[in-house]
């Protein structure tokens, strides 16, 4: 199956929901969190996703309209 | 290479073989290049320094390069101005431009980071090189896979300014001009990364290329008598360069190389179109949030950056801040820096300008200090964010009676020879 590295940067008001947990259970993807920064103000979790190609766009999707800001894990600006 | 131990994790540590490599496998942190310092004290000394060759290749023992320069032979060691006239015009004692407007071959910094990354690439057998870039990387790499007969993939937002695109082209690259943001070009480049094997500079070989910045945080210490400036006030797209700066002095100084120690105060320079950086400063927030970038220094436009979380910790470690500058300011700054010192930097030059008078004015950077300003780019390039606000003023006949009249409906003074 195949794997994307993403970080994920949620909002404030996101980060007391359990949204890696919801992701696992609506869709065919498993995640496995690799490194992450939260504060009070922001949270950001560097991410592995598994799952078949579909899933994941669903996946990045459902992230998306939550007001999750998912980017290539490597791919950050120079 | 025995002077380079391998590539470290920035986040756990991790060590990696000095392979083209960029991304920790385990925790995702980036990697960067590990030095064998003990190998080094002693053995690098400022006379070794200062008998090498006048450009960045002096420092070569700090550099990750196995060999002698492939490319850029010629880079570096750019002035560093001592700006008596900026220094009155913003109230300072002590005010230098370190002007890399003039650096070689394509008159900005990036030529330091393109010189060492095209010179590994070529140590790794890759044929082609590429880049994502607001511009300035895109001339550097263009001309500098020039020299080295590599050929090149440059990646740049559609929307780029003319001086780029041509003092892009000029070189023969494969230009391809990408309709969106550069965050978007950089997502772009990330996948044909993994799908070609091409020596991307500011992705799989990043951790090398990044190392070529240090350069300028050496040469501001050398060039003011190996010592560290009080203040250095950096622009920031990615971060990087502001990182890189503070590691050169810091290993300046672990190597016994600086009189006086480092101090220095790091500032961080951004547009108030596209200030991810800056604002997490002001907020206090280790966590760099993006945006969508909305200036005219379009080569400070990175609005997810790769090094914020890394800039904004050095910043705040060495007790410094940083500012915004609105477009208007960023024009003000370039005039100013034009005005006074006769440098035409580039709009990135504007935000450094504008930026530092701000933290100025609030105090941060106190009037008898000393401040070192970067001004990492060639305003040539970017004609477009002054055309409007400068035209010719003064249109005549080719008569001297038309001269005299037009001076005197000007109100421009002019003293006849037979008056002294």
């Amino acid at each position: 199956m195949p794997k994307r590295m993403v970080t994920l940067i949620f909002p404030q008001t996101l980060i007391k929901e359990p949204v890696i947990y919801r992701l696992s259970r609506q869709f065919k993807i498993i995640p496995n969190i690799r490194r992450a920064r939260v504060t009070e103000k922001a949270g950001e979790l560097m991410v592995e996703l598994d799952g078949e190609e579909e899933e994941l766009n669903k996946g990045v999707a459902y992230l998306n309209g939550l007001g999750i800001r998912v980017e290539p894990t490597p791919g950050k600006g120079r | 290479m025995a002077k380079v131990k391998g590539l470290k994790c920035r986040e756990c540590g991790r060590p990696y073989p000095a392979d083209p490599l960029h991304v920790c496998e385990f925790c995702f942190g980036p990697l960067e290049v590990d030095y064998d310092y003990d190998r080094l004290r002693g053995t690098l000394t400022r006379r070794a320094i200062e008998s090498g060759p006048p450009s960045i290749w002096r420092y070569s023992a700090l550099l990750p390069i196995e060999g002698g320069p492939a490319v850029g032979r010629h880079c570096g060691m750019t002035p560093l101005v001592k700006a008596g006239n900026l220094a009155r015009a913003l109230g300072m004692r002590e005010v230098y431009v370190k002007n890399d407007t003039v650096n070689h071959p394509s008159f900005s910094f990036k030529d330091r980071v393109v010189a060492v990354a095209v010179t590994k690439a070529l140590e790794f057998d890759f044929r082609v090189v590429a880049c994502a870039s607001t511009g300035n990387l895109a001339n550097s790499v263009a001309a500098h896979a020039a020299e080295g007969g590599l050929q090149s993939f440059v990646f740049v937002p559609a929307d780029l300014e003319q001086g780029k695109i041509i003092g892009t082209l000029i070189y023969d690259p494969k230009l391809v001009a990408v309709e969106g943001n550069y965050d978007e070009v950089n997502r772009l480049c990330s996948e044909i990364a993994d799908k070609y094997r091409w020596a991307f500079v500011n992705i799989n070989i990043r951790p090398y290329y990044a190392e070529g910045s240090k350069t300028f945080g050496y040469e501001i210490a050398e060039q003011l008598g190996w010592r560290a400036p009080q203040h250095i006030v950096v622009p920031a797209a990615g971060g990087s360069l502001v990182t890189k700066i503070s590691k050169g002095l810091k290993e300046f100084d672990r190597l016994g190389l600086l009189s006086g120690g480092c101090a220095t105060r790091m500032h961080v320079a951004q547009a108030e179109g596209c200030g991810p950086i800056v604002t997490a400063i002001k907020e206090n927030s280790e966590i760099i949030k993006p945006v969508k970038p909305k200036t005219i220094a379009k080569s400070l436009a990175i609005g997810n950056p790769a090094d914020g979380y890394y800039a904004y910790k050095v910043v705040k470690e060495s007790g410094g801040y940083g500012e915004h500058a609105s477009d208007e300011e960023i024009v003000e700054g370039m005039r100013l820096l034009a005005s006074t010192e006769g440098i035409f930097a580039e709009t990135a030059g504007g935000v450094t300008v504008a930026a530092a008078k701000r933290l100025i004015e609030q105090g941060r950077i106190p009037k008898d200090e000393s401040l070192v300003l970067c001004i990492t780019g060639n305003g040539l390039k970017t004609q477009e964010a002054v055309a409007a606000d400068l035209k010719v003023k003064v249109q005549i006949k080719p008569t001297l009676r038309s001269f005299d009249e037009a001076m005197a409906s000007h109100g421009i003074e002019v003293t006849p020879r037979n008056a002294h």
